[in-house]
């Protein structure tokens, strides 16, 4: 199974003057079973993108086939009802999208509509709280009287109830503390390893799903000017300046440690453990080359954090 | 998405009709619904067109623009145009459908009066077309001041105008997105059936209202901190000056209404 | 400026929305005129409510606060309003105005600024932006670091001396994060601006002179940003992350070793 775009263009108001292009000729394959992110500057078609995956928007042009089920740009749609259930979407500020008195409530809300019981549905409400990490206490609780975090985790939980094979988040960290979108990564990690699920990650802050994701869509102005491997994109770093982004310093990191030990065909080490036990190793093979610390030397200071700044 | 709704969508060809005091662009307009109102005949409509199509291309505007700005409004016309040939039953008859006959005064009315319904709309959009909404609220507010007199303050009224008009796009914008991501969790507007429609728009209405709420919130939070006082003095930032040509453009407004009622009365 | 050279003195603030839940307790500190003091605490810590306070936009239940020597109440408010500019998080709702122009101008006719002089201020400060070109755009024409510029030189045309950043940066990517921040150096380089951000961006906090730590609705550590990346539960409590160079000094470091000179790891 997997996700294939044949030429996919799509415009927003198609038939009107403001005729307004954000997709242009996309030809893309994802299998299924993957972490892919979807990185992109404002505006360049990231969001529409995921928007395709389950239907949402069709196709102006070219083809488009999800799992089973084919969308044709002219065709009469296909009935997408399975589609939208097994191709969870997570829109940017899911907890905006919150509406009910109870959490339960609001997570059964997607099981009821594609079918189920109420009683499986709050089976799979209580199953998707604890993937997100939340434990059933929340489950009578007023939504709107959560945290930020936690009303991100509830929105969340909402679409895995529909236990779709495939889910797509949009900025799912965005605005959140630095420890919560962590968390979040490690999250749908988890669900990627443990559970099985395919993750499509939109998203412009690469560093936070680096470790994590083994795929990489790189967007441009409604163009793909990317698809490819974590080492494929490490070494093409250089695109994603060339497509508005900004490099992630694990990524300028490695391949500045790449090119002055002569490792750049390895697996980069993109977190600062992995990168520091990879030079570790690089001192005990090479001797010298990474002079270990002098015992009476004071530790490093954080000088250079204003370095930058010239 | 949001390109859809003409408000506030200037386009700025630089015309002179760009530079026309919105004040006299206002009252224009209404001058113009007067003429419109009093059209009761070809002859008039040709007149009335003619004058609107000269001052349409002197905006510099693209003429299809003006044709889309009244295309939402098509239906209207036609449920105009068919009202109107069913009830007026004058003139010979032109053909007949079982016991209905439609006459030619019918028709005759029925498309003068979508075609006045459709020049109205179109020609209106010259305001929206060639006038900034900054400069299109200061007009209101020039041509609202009267309203003093009785109590109420004009300032007040544009404000709220003009607020309006910026995060109305925003809140549809915000609404169309709501809509999908509750069509992405089953709950498809399109596919439902009727009764659980009423559910579906409760899953809307419940966010979009929170979320306009909480814009309201910051943004009285964002005019006071940044010295807004209801009722206090203030400068205007857009500054309108008459001229000459802005009375030309109202005294040309003025004659065609009096010329439209006075061809309509005698 | 206050004789004594402090932008905010405050003594035994505190502020509640309702009695039995305190949100800030006698928090008293200085902020000196002209320095960057970063805000942070994790969600609930009460430093958006401070930001409030300091900005005049809520009055404190206990305590007072002095701003350049005048004492915040109700009396001064009005007067003092003019030196303190705000910036919040969503750039989408502290656009007032319908274009660019008319944003930027908003606060000034509120000052009954004649028209000469604001259309020279929105200008300058619209072209020290750099969004100059975009004078007559509407906000849905424009991007979210677009909009937050003129949120920016919104604040900056009135001439404030303080500036108080509320998240302004967390809804924006990471280029415009970057640029935005290159703003705030540069502002905090022309000495004029004494600036509060609330933010959980590590290299914002890094940029600033000192960082507030907020729990609980106390005072729980005031600092340098950079002591305060070296403790970490104090990070934690924060809800905080070192930036990437930074872990990896630290993880370096605890493996005894030393990256060699020709590797220099700065801020991108």
């Amino acid at each position: 199974m997997s996700i294939d775009f044949e030429q996919v263009s799509f415009a927003y108001d198609e038939h009107s003057l403001w005729r307004n292009s954000a997709l242009e000729q996309i030809s893309l394959h994802l299998e299924t079973g993957v972490f892919a992110g979807i990185a992109g500057a404002s505006g360049s078609g990231k969001s529409t993108l995921m928007q395709h995956f389950n239907g949402i928007l069709k196709p102006t042009e070219g083809k488009l086939r999800v799992l089973d089920v084919t969308m044709q740009a002219g065709d009469k749609a296909p009935p997408l009802r399975e589609l939208r259930r097994r191709v969870g979407l997570v829109f940017q500020f899911p907890e905006q999208q919150l509406f009910e008195d109870t959490v339960e409530k609001d997570i059964c809300f997607g099981p009821l509509n594609f079918g189920c019981t109420p009683d499986e549905a709050k089976q799979r409400a209580r199953r998707a709280l604890s993937l997100v990490g939340l434990d059933d206490s929340f489950l009578p609780r007023n939504p709107f009287h959560l945290s930020g975090g936690q009303m991100r985790k509830v929105a969340i939980a909402s679409v895995l109830a529909m236990e779709p094979d495939i889910i797509a988040l949009d900025e799912p960290a965005a605005t959140l503390d630095p420890q919560s979108r962590s968390e979040l990564a490690s999250m749908l990690s988890r669900l990627h390893r443990e559970e099985g699920k395919t993750v499509l990650v939109v998203t412009h802050r690469m560093e936070e799903i680096l470790p994590f994701a083994d795929q990489w869509i790189v967007m441009e102005d409604g163009h793909k000017s990317f698809q490819g491997s974590v080492k494929e994109l490490v070494q093409e770093a250089g695109r994603l300046q060339a497509s508005g982004l900004a490099i992630p310093d694990c990524i300028r990191y490695w391949n500045e440690v790449a090119a002055h030990y002569g490792l750049e065909e390895e697996e980069p080490c993109l977190t600062a453990e992995s990168l520091a036990d990879r030079l570790a190793v690089l001192s005990d093979q090479v001797g010298n080359a990474v002079t270990p610390l002098p015992k009476e030397e004071a530790p490093l200071g954080l000088e250079t954090s204003r370095e930058g700044d010239g | 998405m949001r390109n859809k709704l003409l408000f506030g969508r200037s386009i700025d060809t630089g015309s002179w009709v760009h530079g026309v005091d919105p004040r006299a662009k206002l009252t224009g307009m209404v001058l113009y619904l007067v003429a419109i109102v009093a059209v009761q005949s070809w002859i008039a409509l040709a007149g009335v067109a003619i004058f609107s199509l000269a001052y349409m291309l002197s905006t510099r505007i693209p003429l299809k623009y003006y044709l889309k700005a009244a295309k939402p409004l098509w239906t209207l016309m036609v449920f105009i145009f068919i009202v109107q040939c069913l009830a007026v039953k004058e003139g010979p008859p032109l053909w007949q459908i079982g016991s209905w006959t439609l006459y030619q005064a019918g028709l005759s009315s029925g498309g003068i009066a979508a075609l006045r319904m459709a020049m109205l709309v179109s020609f209106t959009a010259i305001l929206t077309f060639t006038t900034t909404p900054g400069l299109l609220n200061q007009g209101m507010n020039g041509v609202l001041k009267p309203l003093r007199l009785i109590g109420i303050s004009a300032d007040r009224l544009t404000l709220m105008m003009s607020i309006a008009l910026r995060f109305i796009p925003t809140i549809l914008d915000e609404t169309q997105k709501i809509v999908k991501a509750q069509a992405a969790r089953g709950a498809d507007l399109k596919e439902l059936p009727w009764k659980e429609k009423g559910r579906m728009l409760v899953s809307l209405l419940v966010p979009v209202t929170v979320s306009a709420f909480r814009r309201a919130e910051e943004l009285v939070l964002s005019m006071e901190s940044r010295g807004y006082i209801i009722g206090a003095a203030r400068s205007e930032y857009h500054y309108l000056a008459w001229r000459q040509r802005d009375t030309w453009f109202v005294v040309s407004y003025i004659l065609l209404a009096v010329a439209s009622v006075a061809y309509h009365w005698i | 400026m206050s004789e004594n050279g402090l932008a905010y003195e405050l003594q035994r603030v505190s502020f509640a929305y309702h009695p039995d839940h305190p949100v800030l307790h006698e928090i008293t500190l200085d902020i000196p005129s002209g320095s960057w003091v970063s805000l942070v605490g994790p969600n609930g810590c009460g430093k958006s409510t401070l930001a409030k306070l300091l900005g005049g936009l809520l009055a404190v239940n206990g305590g007072e606060i002095w701003v350049e020597g005048t004492r915040l109440d109700r009396d001064t408010v009005a007067r003092l309003r003019p030196r303190i500019g705000m910036v919040f998080q969503n750039p989408d709702n502290q656009f007032i105005g319908a274009t660019v122009e008319e944003d930027i101008a908003f606060g000034l006719e509120g000052r009954c600024l004649p028209r000469e002089q604001m259309v020279e201020r929105v200008k300058e400060y619209a072209e020290k932006m750099q969004i100059g070109h975009l004078l007559s755009k509407h906000p849905a024409d424009l991007s979210g670091g677009q909009k937050q510029r003129v949120a920016v030189a919104s604040i900056l045309a009135m001439e404030p001396g303080i500036i108080i950043f509320d998240e302004a940066s967390s809804m924006l990517d990471e280029k415009a994060r970057g640029e935005l921040l290159a703003i705030l150096e540069e502002m905090q380089g022309s000495g004029n601006y004494t600036m509060v951000s609330i933010t959980h961006d590590a290299d914002e906090i890094l940029a600033s002179d000192r960082a507030i730590v907020l729990g609980g609705g106390s005072v729980v550590a005031d600092l340098s940003p950079a002591e305060l990346f070296e403790d970490g539960a104090l990070l934690d409590s924060c809800r905080l992350i070192a930036p990437y160079r930074i872990r990896l000094k630290h993880a370096i470091r605890t493996r005894g070793l030393e990256l060699p000179k020709e590797l220099k790891l700065e801020r991108g």
